[in-house]
């Protein structure tokens, strides 16, 4: 056991002696002048190791479902093409020279180079199109009414207003709408995607920004009151298919091929695409490094955890991630119980059922399950997200339990219930006194593992819009464009958690031992 | 106390019992001895329903056990079984072993049964491997326990399954020890063993099993020391003789060679004579087609002092040695050498060759 932490230790040390360059200066994290850093960017363009001239050959990163991506797939055919879920990944990518260029919105790019002195904007922009609310087909009422107050806040100035607050001083004290509607008014439920500041991003555990403020004050006055859902941008259109969410907001533009899928509003705001690259060694300028190893981790320690009570986040996600577990474990259990009562079954169909059950969770990856039972299958019941994750997980663990359950049965000696019957047991009764201690030992050792495997792979519910662990070190990430300190906090978390919950098992599984 | 009538047990197309009759008194110890295969295993499991009979009826105290009202775990409660690998609950302790019965299938409480088990186990010799697990115990007494585990339901009957056979000559003794004892306090038990000194002074009956029917029975001395049929004779002779069934010309070679080798041993056989009976058996297997299956037998005859081999196949297969044919090659001239006299004949649809081994 100590050899493990020290050698996650050892991990840690390497992970920050080699990315301890791109933290912020705390000046600027808090958005005191987005102008003002557009300045020292532009001249920093030019000194930007690529030019641009080769992006027809270049490796070009794109976010997954975003204008960005369709535009680099139709105008460079040669180029390779890269997609990533989150701006940070693609910014790691970009450093570990995996590739040249990363397309993605104005507003994005401007904060990313504003947070890493290593990245640069090349100078020209693409795709004027602008960006609208994304509406479910069919609600033409909803689109005409959302259009109305788009169209007065035009007039009246107000959402010129709303968005310069938002692009140069940060959305200022924004904290809801001016005139909100009652608690228990009418609720439209809306996809966002919020990695994206400043359009739709978390600050002080809330999803704030322009789009946010924008959708809020549409709601406000049509009545309704503002519920969000934060999934990965690529699964927006998902949820508003399948009736999960009604509109969505995120920077989204307006695409033909969307069209096909959605309604949209009238547009609100033009965001171009541009192209966001490293800069070369000598272009980095003086930089203030000369910091030491613990002033840097100290510095990673207060942006992600404690500035804007981030630690909240990470302990709503852990309670998730904890909940999931937990439930799908005791669930799986149970499920996976009677599972290999009818795999054991002589019924044959009982029997058949169940293998086929066994081999469709086995199968097919959990992540496809997760998404299908979301979007498709409990689309129409609006049960929660957290919910649905419990449930997908306890299915695949009871598919796996099932199994292990069934081996461990049958591999207690059959001359043990022999002697259980032959003593005047009967069958059942040798199987809850004979048998079924004996198949526990066997199994508690794999359990175990399950249980474990479990815990991490609860890390994918970030895709259904649960907020766990793992969603809430995106979250951070996407706001202090800090690549690794939040991950770093989450594998350890995760790592002590594999460990608690080890000795916990291991602790049943001496009382059941040692007991009768 | 126990009455079986036309007792029927088939495993698929396998015939193992064919017409078990049989009358157990209240006392009697019964020892069921006979050549591996003839159901003696199957009969006894059959008396307690582990293996479900195919036909015929069994009646406990009067009760029949078949009828489909029948109560079985009731009627197991009255009659332990002990088995050949001992089967005790692993995850028990030897003392839980031996109270878990009277606790959950008798009502009896933590203490009164840890009281009964304690007197059981000091009853085997064990007292002092009460709180031991079964993994620490050794062959021998593990069978003890299993015994007491048996006596802690207080049956009317206990079935024996081979219970020396799984372990070492050196333990046979304790375990044989703890059955004669409970034999003298009257228990009635159905034995089934390979020890026949132990069945012999133990039994107050003999049952030979043999082509799925009790073949013969009787008294220790009347089938020990006077058979009456062919094959029980043959059984009890069997200390002098060695059996082994080949099927097929993909016989294993070197199991038959080794058990030649330990009968020969057991006999003290001079190792020229174990050498020409290794010798022999090989140039006759070379020469005799192996196709229809074989029975190989090999006889000592004390009075005589002559070593025979016999070989048994199907008729079908036609004189080998007969005179039309001349001892060509070197194989039948080996053993033309090595054997006193060869008869070739045929019984019924059975081609027997009998040779008798020089001295």
């Amino acid at each position: 056991m100590t050899t493990h932490i020290i050698g996650f230790l050892f991990l840690l040390a390497t992970l920050f002696s080699g990315c301890g360059d791109k933290d912020a200066k705390p000046t600027h994290t808090d958005g005191s002048s987005v102008v003002a850093s557009e300045k020292n960017l532009a001249k920093s363009d030019g000194r930007a190791t690529k030019d641009g001239s080769d992006l027809e050959t270049a490796r070009i990163g794109a976010m997954t479902g975003t204008i960005g991506e369709f535009y680099v797939e139709e105008h460079f055919l040669d180029a390779k093409h890269l997609l990533f879920d989150d701006i940070n990944d693609a910014i790691v990518a970009l450093r570990s020279k995996q590739v040249d260029y990363v397309i993605t919105a104005y507003t994005t790019a401007l904060l990313a180079s504003k947070h890493n002195k290593d990245i640069g904007l090349l100078p020209k922009k693409y795709i004027n199109e602008p960006a609208a609310v994304a509406v479910r087909k069919g609600n033409y009422e909803l689109v005409e009414k959302m259009n109305a107050v788009i169209h007065r806040m035009k007039e009246d100035g107000s959402l010129a207003d709303l968005i310069e607050r938002w692009l140069e001083q940060d959305g200022g004290e924004y904290d809801g709408p001016k005139k909100p509607a009652g608690a228990d008014a009418p609720v439209l439920k809306v996809g966002v995607a919020a990695n994206r500041e400043p359009m739709c991003f978390v600050r002080r555990n809330k999803i704030v920004g322009l789009d946010c403020e924008l959708i809020e004050t549409i709601a406000a006055d049509m009545g309704m009151r503002v519920e969000y859902m934060d999934m990965k941008f690529s699964a927006l259109i998902n949820a508003i298919e399948s009736g999960r969410a009604e509109v969505i907001i995120s920077n989204f533009t307006v695409t033909e091929e969307r069209r096909e899928k959605v309604l949209f509003t009238e547009d609100y705001f033009t965001n171009p695409q541009i192209m966001i690259t490293l800069k070369g060694a000598d272009d980095m300028g003086q930089d203030d490094d000369a910091s030491g190893f613990f002033v840097k981790i100290k510095k990673s320690f207060y942006n992600n955890l404690i500035r804007e009570n981030r630690w909240k986040l990470i302990v709503e996600g852990l309670k998730a991630t904890l909940i999931i577990t937990l439930f799908a474990a005791l669930l799986g259990t149970i499920i996976g119980a009677l599972v290999c009562a009818m795999r054991m079954s002589r019924n044959r169909l009982i029997n058949g059922i169940a293998r086929v059950y066994i081999d469709i969770m086995r199968g097919t990856p959990l992540l496809v399950m997760l998404m299908i039972l979301f979007y498709v299958v409990f689309a129409s019941t609006g049960l929660s997200a957290m919910i649905v994750a419990i449930i997908t997980f306890a299915l695949n663990m009871a598919a796996y339990s099932s199994e292990m359950f069934r081996t461990s049965i049958e591999s207690v000696d059959p001359g043990q219930k022999e002697a259980g019957l032959s003593m005047g047991f009967t069958k059942v009764r040798t199987f809850i006194y004979i048998i079924l201690p004996q198949a526990v030992r066997k199994v508690i050792p794999i359990y175990k593992g399950e249980v474990i495997s479990l815990l991490k792979m609860t890390s994918i519910v970030g895709y259904i819009a649960v907020v766990d662990l793992t969603k809430a070190s995106d979250i951070i990430r996407s706001r202090t464009f800090d690549a690794f300190f939040p991950l770093i906090v989450v594998a350890i978390i995760y790592f002590l958690l594999s460990w608690l919950l080890g000795v916990g098992i291991d602790y049943i599984n001496q009382k059941v031992s040692s007991a009768k | 106390m126990i009455r079986v009538e036309h007792l029927k047990k088939n495993f698929g197309q396998l015939e193992v019992l064919r017409d078990v009759n049989a009358n157990i008194a209240k006392g009697e110890v019964i020892s069921i001895i006979g050549p591996s295969g003839t159901g003696k295993s199957t009969f006894l499991r059959c008396l307690n329903l582990l293996d479900q009979p195919s036909g015929g009826e069994i009646f406990i105290e009067n009760e029949n056990i078949l009828n489909k009202k029948a109560n079985v775990a009731k009627i197991r409660q009255k009659m332990g079984m002990v088995f050949q690998h001992f089967y005790l609950f692993d995850h028990l302790t030897v003392l839980q072993n031996v109270t878990i019965g009277p606790m959950k299938l008798r009502d009896k409480s933590k203490v009164e049964a840890a009281e009964r088990g304690m007197e059981l186990l000091k009853m085997v010799g064990l007292a002092e491997k009460a709180d031991a697990y079964p993994r620490n115990l050794s062959g021998g007494q593990k069978q003890r326990v299993a015994i007491a585990r048996c006596l802690s339901m207080d049956p009317r009957i206990i079935l024996f399954d081979e219970p020396t056979s799984a372990l070492d000559p050196t333990m046979v003794s304790e375990v044989l020890g703890v059955i004669r004892s409970l034999a003298k306090q009257g228990m009635t038990m159905v034995i089934v063993t390979h020890e026949m000194s132990f069945a012999r002074d133990v039994s107050t009956r003999i049952f030979y099993m043999d082509e799925g029917v009790i073949y013969e029975e009787g008294t220790p001395e009347q089938l020990f020391d006077n058979p009456q049929r062919e094959k029980t004779r043959i059984f009890i002779n069997r200390i002098r003789n060695l059996e082994y069934r080949i099927n097929s010309p993909d016989y294993d070679l070197y199991a038959l060679n080794s058990e030649i080798e330990a009968f020969c041993q057991k006999h003290f056989f001079s190792p020229k004579m174990q050498h020409n009976i290794l010798l022999l058996t090989e140039e006759c297997l070379q020469v005799v087609p192996l196709t229809g299956g074989l029975d190989y037998l090999l006889t000592y005859s004390e009075k005589s002092s002559q070593v025979s081999l016999r070989l048994i196949l199907p008729a079908s297969t036609g004189m080998i040695f007969g005179a039309d044919k001349e001892p060509d090659t070197i194989s039948l001239a080996i053993i033309n050498g090595l054997t006193e006299s060869l008869t070739e004949s045929v019984v019924d649809d059975s081609l027997i060759i009998e040779m008798i081994l020089k001295k």
